[in-house]
């Protein structure tokens, strides 16, 4: 899973995120941003090249964006990523935008919300013998 | 500037289809502008046909290059170190930039991904409209700045027609009829009697020539 | 040059002209021109013969217009500029001439994309305005667009078209005055509900003197139905149907309708009639041929002048 999200969705982002890191290691990236704005089609399709088979982008509240009309620039070129995944035959919810109320919630408080929604328990390892890595769809 | 759309993604598959290291060139001045064929352009079509490649067992090695101006030899002599490496130039140029580089390189196969349309002007961001249409002749300065063979579904030079309703053109409602803001324009800068001559026919041999149109320039040949 | 222009002629004289359109069929059957030129014969001056309207392949203008011929009438060929370059149209003018047609009627034409055939080229190398100019040029000066001389000039009646109800409203009486200096001779309008304001147009035309320089024959199209209605007032660009006439239709049983429909148009012929610079009527009833008839003797217009 890779989340891009706005760093005013949690103030202390960078410390509630590190213990995560560390459980999960190079099954979750983070990306915080100054703004959701500041996402473009190009960083969802490297992440999902880069292995993510889920993107989330969290965004503040339509209309309480600080930086005017950030959030719905993001959603989109999200919608814009949609189209040009589904030309490839990927499921178009491999991104997903979703919308948080600024200061309501913590970082890692989301992220066990978003993993404790798949389909399955938890991330297949890697080394597990005879098993492919499968496509969840959420 | 000259404005494109990138080719649906299935047309595109099937021109690289038979090729494994495919070089990617974008352009960095017009497709760029209308968000069809610069580097950020090259770099989403590059990872689509990656992961497409990754998902269907397929070997795909791609690089992605791009040039200030694909139409222009030293901008594309740039590629002349690594092109041989490749089995196919992938171009996000415009039509020009793509035939520039295929004879650049006469023994490269270099196919376009982008559609190549019009002549036009950024009218806002992320709306891209039709301005000229090249005829070789520019009349604009007796038709207030509106090119009335461009903006007119039907070319009048002698407008409007009769299917010209609350300023919007009777073929595309969302289009804003030429003639009504010719007309508007002159009015307003007190000019309407410059239309009461029949404007005469065109020269149209100027916009077709015979054949590809050519320009020189004895001063700036070398 | 064989044969006249009866329309020519009847304007000449100073008699109110009953002119009528006819559709040519979407396919090679001659027949059908014919009878509907039967139909027409005697009842009206003149005959249009429309070019490939909207866009529609149909049996060429040029060849319905020699069908009327051969069974007495007095064609209009219509030219659209849509189709054909200025070396096809000065052809066909020169043929049309050549075969005893007399009027023309200059347009540019509907848009391909209206028709059966929207991935053509429309070709518009020259407009209306152009080619009302040139037709004049080919018969008072006898030669061709750059100069170069005929061997024998072409024989045409010229007209075009003017809609009073199309923006810019401003601009239209002008835009007629043009069409009178680029050499029109006769004009049939787009077809008139909105009395008032076509009054209006004409009072305007009377001022600038317009009326005298050119003749101009009022459109009259007969509804069939209060659908029709509303669909031509909604969706067809530069038509002007006041709300009373929809109501109007509304309110009779749709059986009813068409009767209505042609007492509407009767009483508008009969104000056209009643205005002193309007030369005559042209009734527009498409694929309603059969009705014209009717029109012309409810109008008390049958007696066409011996010309």
């Amino acid at each position: 899973m890779t989340i891009f999200f706005c760093q005013r969705i949690d103030a202390d982002q960078d410390a509630h995120r590190r213990p995560l890191e560390k459980e999960l290691g190079s099954r979750i990236r983070f990306f915080p941003l100054p703004c959701s704005g500041r996402i473009e089609p190009l960083h969802l399709l490297r992440a999902l090249e880069a292995g993510a088979d889920k993107v989330y982008v969290v965004t503040c509240l339509e209309g309480d964006c600080r930086y005017g009309e950030g959030n719905m620039r993001a959603r989109k070129r999200l919608a814009y990523a949609q189209g040009l995944i589904e030309e490839i035959g990927l499921a178009k919810d491999c991104l997903e935008l979703i919308h948080v109320p600024a200061g309501t919630t913590t970082i890692d408080k989301l992220v066990k919300e978003l993993l404790a929604r798949k389909a399955f328990a938890g991330p297949v390892p890697q080394a597990a013998p005879g098993q492919a890595r499968h496509q969840r769809q959420l | 500037m000259i404005t494109a759309e990138r080719k649906p993604l299935s047309e595109i598959k099937e021109m690289i289809a038979p090729y494994r290291k495919i070089l990617v060139v974008g352009c960095g001045t017009c497709v760029a502008e209308c968000a069809a064929g610069g580097e950020k352009e090259v770099g989403l079509l590059a990872s689509a046909l990656r992961m497409d490649a990754q998902r269907a067992g397929r070997d795909l090695d791609i690089k992605e290059v791009t040039l200030d101006r694909q139409c222009v030899y030293e901008f594309i002599d740039q590629l002349t170190e690594f092109i041989e490496q490749y089995d196919a130039v992938l171009s996000l140029g415009c039509g020009a930039g793509v035939q520039a580089v295929a004879e650049v390189f006469p023994k490269a196969i270099v196919v376009p991904a982008l559609n190549t349309t019009f002549v036009g002007e950024t009218k806002e961001a992320g709306l891209w409209v039709e301005k000229c249409r090249g005829c070789g002749d520019c009349k604009l300065g007796f038709f207030a700045a509106v090119c009335p063979i461009t903006s007119c579904a039907k070319g009048l030079f002698n407008g409007p027609c009769g299917g010209s309703q609350d300023g919007r053109c009777e073929v595309d409602s969302d289009t804003p009829c030429a003639w009504q803001l010719i007309i508007t324009r002159l009015e307003e800068s007190g000019r309407l009697d410059c239309l009461k001559k029949v404007h005469p026919a065109a020269d149209w041999s100027k916009q077709q020539g015979r054949g590809p149109r050519r320009i020189t320039r004895d001063d700036q040949r070398i | 040059m064989k044969g006249e222009s009866r329309l020519k002629k009847v304007l000449q004289e100073g008699s109110f002209a009953v002119t009528a359109e006819c559709g040519p069929p979407k396919g090679a059957d001659p027949r059908v021109i014919e009878k509907k030129g039967k139909m027409l014969k005697g009842f009206v001056d003149s005959v249009n013969v429309t070019d490939n309207q909207t866009g529609v392949v149909r049996l060429s203008s040029l060849a319905a217009c020699v069908l009327l011929l051969h069974g007495g009438l007095d064609p209009i060929l219509q030219m659209v500029t849509r189709d054909r370059n200025r070396i096809a149209l000065q052809s066909d003018i020169l043929g049309a001439s050549a075969l005893g047609i007399r009027n023309i009627l200059c347009l540019s034409g509907d848009h391909q994309s209206f028709g059966n055939q929207p991935q053509a080229k429309g070709v518009f190398d020259i407009d209306s305005m152009q080619l009302i100019q040139l037709v004049r040029q080919m018969r008072d000066a006898g030669v061709i667009l750059g100069g170069e001389k005929l061997t024998e000039p072409p024989d045409l009646y010229v007209g075009a078209v003017e809609n009073p109800f199309a923006d810019p409203l401003s601009y239209r009486v002008l835009r007629l005055e043009k069409k009178v200096a680029a050499g029109a001779e006769f004009i049939q309008t787009q077809c008139i509900y909105n009395l008032v304001r076509f009054k209006e147009w004409m009072e305007q035309v009377r001022d600038r003197g317009i009326h005298e320089k050119i003749s101009i024959l009022g459109g009259i199209t007969p509804l069939k139905s209060a659908r029709m209605a509303a669909y031509m007032s909604d969706q067809v660009a530069g038509m002007d149907i006041p709300d009373e006439i929809i109501k109007r239709m509304k309110s009779v049983p749709t059986d009813k309708q068409r009767a209505e429909g042609i007492r509407i148009a009767v009483e508008t012929i009969q104000a056209l009639k009643g205005m002193k610079s309007v030369r005559g009527v042209h009734i527009m009833a498409i694929e309603w041929e059969e009705v014209v008839p009717q029109l012309v003797e409810a109008a008390g217009l049958t007696s066409r002048p011996e010309v």
